[in-house]
């Protein structure tokens, strides 16, 4: 946890008043407090604003769990000028063109499967905080190895949109072959080549690996876990957590998950970078490593058999879904996960490792496909991390419909067999 | 093959009490599996909390005395490079991704690796003996449940990752027999752990907690789309059609 | 030369072959442990503990009594006025002879009874096989012999007959003798010796003996592995088992479907300890019974995939000892279950894979669900609910245990705070000082864990004045009160049951009536069973003014709700679960509210679904009582209150 524990004693002691000898509490003490907590605030005002329906004035739920966007924000300031909103002015580029970048920013990203990953986009987010940072004119690089996209050709384009889109002006892609010495060698060379202000790179995987091969090759300090990261200084806990240490953001750094926002405001060109000259430069860091390594084979992740935790996509069956065998056939023709409700679970149709929601498993996923499932708000809550959600019910007011980004008023029975035919045929 | 878990000075989350780190109690298991004797190597203070280990599976500890602050890297160098030149060499050399205590860089694997000339795998899920002699299948866990599959020549410095089995259960009595040795060290060399690759020029202040980003839905799923009563087929093409245009899947050529 | 005047050779040789028998047994019992033995104590007491506290247990079951009364005094007599025959002065006498046989008929007498209780079809926990051909030996050697005897006495009529039954009843008498070491005779001479150098001389004549035995966590070897590891007396007491079936029927596990018998079990240790690869059991089996192979020898481990027990079978017991309350010879299946669950524990580290969460915790943190010690006193935020380190002394200390980190015993929890200040107690909590009582770890086996947070417990305690421990847990309480003085820890501990009644006696509470509610109350095993409190909580009931009914299982004949032993954190599977057996034993009595006393009982019988009575602790129905009585009662407690 990262939040500092509630200490319900000590509160009930702050607001206790005895000066009268008798013990009363002082509700008005609270929001004093809450203000000096420091902690982001709830801004109850601005919740209220986004419960309302256009401009009828007229509130409903929000169960979207969709954070609130730009445009809706800019609504809200006419419904309260005392909102702050982020204005959109009308003459606004539709793209972000830094052609003389004043410095370099590294974003290394991993895109497994040639999508961004939250965390990627986290990374870029980072990295186009330190370009912008002091005078600005700094240009992100994202760098990514060549693996990731390699053979996929057809996705290039989506691929560098999603870059632009997340904060990236360059793009530069790694040969450096599959082994993470080659991958080394390769980032060694961009880095010595480019002379970058900052790498970034994610605490985790890949990314995390790299940067330390990196920090032993060129001798350098590494800041890993970044927890807290502003222009002016990277923070990282250290000894238990116990300590931190705060200092200007340094060259090499990882940066922790969830710890840094991702980009948002206008897309960025994402251009091919060529390294050109400098392709080949770090022969001088490729160690003994690659002498050692005698075979490398990539065993894609076989879905049915991944925890819930670890999957991207689940498919997920409800009170609506009756015939399991079919369900199952279609999870893995869907090449996705499966998992279940609490009462699918309970009647024992489903393992209880399947379960989802705030009992059973809390996903991280980045696609959810609720089948039959009309979305009690425990269930709702181990969903909350999920980017796309595609529900299929029948009841047109279920909660779970009005989450989905695509929402099917059908009956799962019927959309399973069809769902299964067609991709019969796309498989064929 | 011999085996050394190398152990950080970890602390219980709750309580703040020395206690083995649960990602090395994996890499004990792992290590377990491949040594019938692994032995594990820590250096600091005393072998409170490390000792766990041998009650996890480890057949020996070696712990290093070291002031507190010091860098361990010299040490554990030259002790694993005394214990590379004899006879029994260890073959595998096994770590936590990033050990706790100390400066908590996540380098001191890598750092081994380069001072004594070995290779280094990280995030190792699974590891088995490789068909030649000498050599070592390791799993690495990628995103998506994805692994990489690398076969190594030994010996070898490999960090293992969480999602690594669980630890094989404490048994108290195993704890009991185990053999730790203190070893004395040669001198101290200053503080950083990381060989010059600490912290730099920052000040150390008492940690405050920071909260992380909410996990909320990304705005990407753009509008709200709804479809009544649409038929199975219609439905069934929305739904493989959502899944491409949002790159989550790709099922070959739907289009017929 | 008459046919009876064998019958004293008869005996002889019977006598002869039995003992060769029980020598053989006696070399195995010598295998195993050493075990600390007062003989003369153990032979005073003999006909006590057998005529009284064996008795008392037997005529329980009155069919039992009935029928071992006759059989057992039939025999000894018989044989007795047999061997004196060895005088051939008194042989020669008619009168004696009527006597022998009156003894043998009143043997046969109660064979007949013990037959009715076998055919045409026997008790379902009853053992069949050579358990179920017993009464036709007993009966054929009381019948011959009671009519060699009795034509004997009638001056030999018909040498022939005679003769006939004589060889009748030394074949079959012989046949009984011959299975002293192996068969159901075997319960004679174990069942006796057993009481003599019972593990527990303490539970005899009306004392109570029910905690565990401290481990020397310096041995060579942690809990039992194999048969020879128990002590001595222990292996006599597995060899005492009649198989009778009371414990198997007592056994909430058994009930549920989960893999576990304390018979089946009891008599697998007395097998596995004669060795050999056979299981001559023709008692039920385990509940969805798991396979195993079935090794076993006096050196060969017990639980073992190979071994004669399943793991399942070990971690099924929730420690409710219901089956050794109700075992008329006296075995302690549940000190059997714990050693062997030691060594799994200690030595292996095989624990259930959910158990070993909350172990790993209590290592850690001192805390089974992990959770900070300072959190415990949380719950109570808006109460007064002083500290002892802040007070330096209380005539009370509360002990607020696991229910304090559980919404529902937190319910619990405030209902007795808020009571004891209106009585007026002065009380306090240990605050962070208090760790987990070790309970759960030394009933799943962590005897290292449990002597850690016991010992820390203690030196905590030691360092602040009180002159009572209050709590509302009857696990902390039996653990405090029984198991913390080995570890060097002795203290008066009271049940809140048992605090709230001294209170309402003093006139210190004034509840007003809840009349007109149904009430049964559920004993909690460790308070029922291993304390024999049973009266407290009633009295407190009663004086709610609560119609209480009792359910068919009550007292210390209680049956568990499923809470104990670690058995929840265990979860063997089974066909049914535990409380939901329980919670229909309630619901027959027709009683709206199930009163309870204990938060396991508490938590296990609240996640009963479905239509059910309402659970509340008897705190809580005090609670309301007194808010009931209204300000007035607690202004007049407070008067009581000395200044």
């Amino acid at each position: 946890m990262s939040r500092p524990r509630r200490d319900p004693r000590g509160e009930r002691a702050t607001k206790t008043i005895t000066a009268a000898g008798r013990i009363r509490l002082d509700v008005a003490l609270r929001a004093a407090r809450a203000a000096a907590s420091g902690r982001p605030r709830r801004d109850p005002w601005r919740e209220w604003a986004a419960s309302l329906v256009d401009e009828t004035h007229r509130k409903r739920y929000d169960r979207s769990q969709r954070q609130m966007s730009r445009e809706e924000a800019a609504r809200f300031s006419t419904v309260r000028d005392t909102i702050e909103a982020t204005a959109i002015s009308p003459g606004q580029p539709a793209l972000r063109v830094i052609e003389k970048p004043a410095f370099l920013v590294f974003a290394v990203v991993e895109a497994a499967g040639g999508r961004l990953s939250r965390f990627d986009r986290q990374v870029l987010g980072a990295a186009r905080l330190l370009a912008d940072a002091g005078d600005g004119g700094g240009a992100v690089v994202a760098v990514i190895a060549a693996g990731a996209t390699a053979g996929d050709a057809a996705r290039g384009d989506d691929h560098e949109t999603g870059l632009g889109a997340a904060g990236a002006d360059r793009v530069l892609v790694l040969e450096g072959g599959a082994s993470p010495s080659g991958r080394s060698a390769a980032m060694l060379s961009a880095v010595e080549g480019l002379s970058p202000r900052h790498v970034v790179f994610a605490e985790d995987g890949d990314g995390a690996d790299l940067a330390r091969r990196l920090s032993v090759c060129l001798g350098e300090a590494l800041f890993p876990a970044v927890e807290h990261l502003t222009a002016r200084q990277a923070v990282r806990a250290l000894r238990h957590a116990k300590a931190e240490i705060g200092l200007a953001p340094p060259r090499l750094m990882t940066i922790g998950e969830d710890r840094a926002k991702p980009y948002e405001a206008i897309p960025c060109e994402a251009r091919r970078l060529d390294l050109g000259p400098f392709a080949g430069a770090g022969g001088t860091a490729a160690r003994g490593d690659d002498s050692a390594i005698l075979s490398v084979e990539i065993i894609p992740g076989d879905p049915a058999r991944l925890s819930l935790s670890e999957t991207d996509f689940v498919v997920s069956a409800g009170n609506g879904v009756s015939d399991f065998t079919a369900f199952r056939a279609l999870a893995a023709k869907l090449r996705a996960t499966p998992g279940a409700s609490r009462v699918v679970c309970d009647a024992g149709l489903m393992p209880r490792a399947a379960q989802v929601g705030a009992s059973g498993t809390v996903l991280s996923a980045d696609c959810y496909l609720a089948l039959g499932i009309s979305g009690a708000p425990q269930h709702l809550q181990g969903i909350v991390g999920c980017e796309h959600v595609i529900a299929v019910n029948t009841d047109l007011h279920a909660a779970m419909i009005e989450r989905a980004g695509l929402a099917i008023v059908a009956d799962a029975q019927r959309v399973m067999p069809a769902l299964l035919k067609l991709l019969g045929e796309a498989g064929a | 093959m011999k085996t050394v878990v190398l152990l950080s000075d970890a602390r219980h989350a709750i309580s703040g009490r020395a206690t083995l780190s649960g990602l090395e109690a994996r890499a004990i298991s792992l290590a377990a599996a491949l040594d019938p004797a692994p032995r594990g190597l820590h250096a600091g203070g005393g072998a409170e909390g490390v000792s766990a280990g041998l009650g996890h599976g480890l057949q020996g500890l070696d712990v290093l005395d070291l002031p507190e602050g010091a860098d361990p890297v010299p040490a554990l160098a030259a002790h694993l490079q005394a214990a590379l030149g004899k006879n029994d060499a260890p073959g595998i050399v096994l770590a936590g991704r990033r050990g706790e205590g100390g400066l908590e860089t996540g380098l001191v694997p890598y750092l081994l690796a380069d001072a004594l000339g070995l290779p280094i795998l990280a995030d190792a899920v699974a590891l088995r003996q490789g068909e030649a002699a000498g050599t070592l299948v390791v799993d690495q866990a990628m995103q998506k449940g994805a692994r990489r599959r690398v076969t190594i020549r030994l010996p070898a410095v490999v960090t293992v990752h969480p999602l690594a089995p669980p630890p094989r259960p404490f048994a108290y009595a195993k704890m009991r027999r185990g053999e730790i040795r203190f070893l004395p060290t040669a001198e101290a060399i200053g503080d950083t752990a990381g060989g010059g690759n600490g912290s730099g020029s920052g000040e150390e202040r008492p940690h405050r907690a920071r909260p992380k980003l909410m996990r909320t839905g990304g705005t990407a799923a753009g509008a709200h789309n709804l479809h009544v009563g649409p038929e199975p087929e219609e439905a069934a093409r929305l739904i493989l059609d959502y899944l491409e245009a949002n790159g989550i899947r790709r099922y070959g050529d739907t289009r017929g | 030369m008459t046919a009876a005047a064998f019958l004293p050779w008869l005996t002889v040789a019977m006598v002869l072959v039995a003992a060769v028998q029980i020598g053989r047994r006696v070399i195995l019992w010598r295998g195993g442990g050493p075990a600390a033995v007062d003989w003369r104590a153990g032979l005073t007491a003999l006909p006590r503990r057998y005529l009284v506290d064996v008795h008392h247990v037997v005529d329980r079951d009155r069919s039992a009594s009935r029928m071992h009364v006759p059989t057992a005094g039939g025999l000894v007599l018989a044989c007795g006025l047999l061997v004196l025959g060895l005088v051939p002065a008194i042989a020669a006498s008619r009168l004696y002879f009527a006597l022998v046989a009156l003894a043998f008929l009143t043997m046969a007498a109660g064979v007949f009874l013990e037959a009715r209780r076998r055919y045409p079809r026997a008790l379902p926990r009853l053992s069949l096989g050579r358990w179920q051909r017993l009464p036709v030996y007993l009966g054929v050697f009381a019948l011959g012999g009671f009519a060699t005897a009795l034509l004997a006495a009638l001056g030999n009529p018909l040498p022939a007959l005679s003769f006939l039954t004589f060889f009748a009843a030394a074949a079959a008498g012989l046949a009984l003798a011959g299975t002293a070491a192996t068969g159901p005779m075997r319960h004679a001479l174990a069942g006796a010796a057993h009481l003599v150098a019972h593990p527990r001389p303490a539970r005899f004549e009306g004392g109570r003996s029910t905690d565990l035995a401290p481990l020397d966590l310096d041995a060579a070897k942690l809990g039992a592995e194999t048969p020879a590891d128990f002590g001595w007396n222990r292996l006599l007491g597995f060899d005492a088992c009649v198989q009778c079936g009371r414990c198997e029927a007592a056994c909430p596990a058994f009930a549920a479907g989960q893999p576990l018998s304390p018979k089946h079990l009891v008599a697998d240790l007395a097998a596995a300890a004669g060795g050999g690869h056979a299981r001559p059991y023709a008692g039920m089996p385990y509940p969805n019974q798991r396979p195993t192979g079935g090794a076993a020898g006096l050196h060969a481990a017990v639980i073992s995939p190979e071994g004669l027990v399943h793991p399942d079978t070990l971690w099924s017991c929730t420690t409710c000892r219901a089956c050794v309350e109700e075992c008329p010879m006296m075995i302690e299946h549940v000190d059997a279950i714990v050693d062997l669950r030691r060594f799994q524990t200690l030595e292996l580290g095989a624990v259930p894979s959910k158990a070993e969460e909350p172990l790993e915790n209590l290592r850690g943190c001192d805390e089974p669900n992990g959770r900070r010690l300072s959190e415990r006193t949380d719950f109570a935020a808006g109460l007064s609910l002083p500290r002892i380190a802040e007070t330096g002394e209380a005539d009370v200390v509360l002990w607020l245990g696991q229910a304090a980190f559980d919404l529902r015993g937190q319910r619990t929890l405030k209902a007795l705070i808020r009571t004891l200040h209106a009585a007026g107690v002065d009380f306090a909590v240990l605050g962070e000082e208090e760790r987990d009582c070790g309970d759960l770890a030394r009933r799943l086996g962590d005897e290292a864990t449990f002597q850690r947070l016991a010992a820390a417990n203690i030196e905590a305690l030691s360092r602040h004045r009180f002159r009572r421990i209050l709590t509302a847990d009857p696990h902390a309480l039996h653990v405090i009160r029984n198991e913390y003085p080995a570890l060097g820890g002795s203290y008066d501990v009271v049940h809140h049951t048992a605090f709230l009644a001294e209170l309402v006696a003093a006139g210190r509470l004034a509840p007003a009536a809840l009349a007109g509610r149904a009430v049964t109350y559920h004993d909690p095993c460790y308070l029922g069973r291993y304390n024999g409190e049973v009266e407290a909580p009633r009295a407190l009931l009663d004086a709610l003014g609560l119609e209480r009914r009792e359910m068919a299982r009550s007292g210390k004949r209680s049956m568990c709700c499923g809470g104990g032993g670690g058995a929840p954190s265990a979860d063997i599977p089974g066909d049914t679960r535990i409380p939901d057996i329980r919670m229909d034993q309630a619901k027959t009595t027709g009683a709206r509210i199930v009163a309870v006393a204990c938060p396991q009982c508490t938590a296990m019988l609240e996640g009963v679904t479905g239509e059910r009575p309402e659970v509340r602790d008897v705190a809580e129905l005090v609670w309301e009582a007194l808010e009931a009585g209204g300000a007035a009662a607690t202004a007049r407690a407070k008067e009581l209150e000395p200044a």
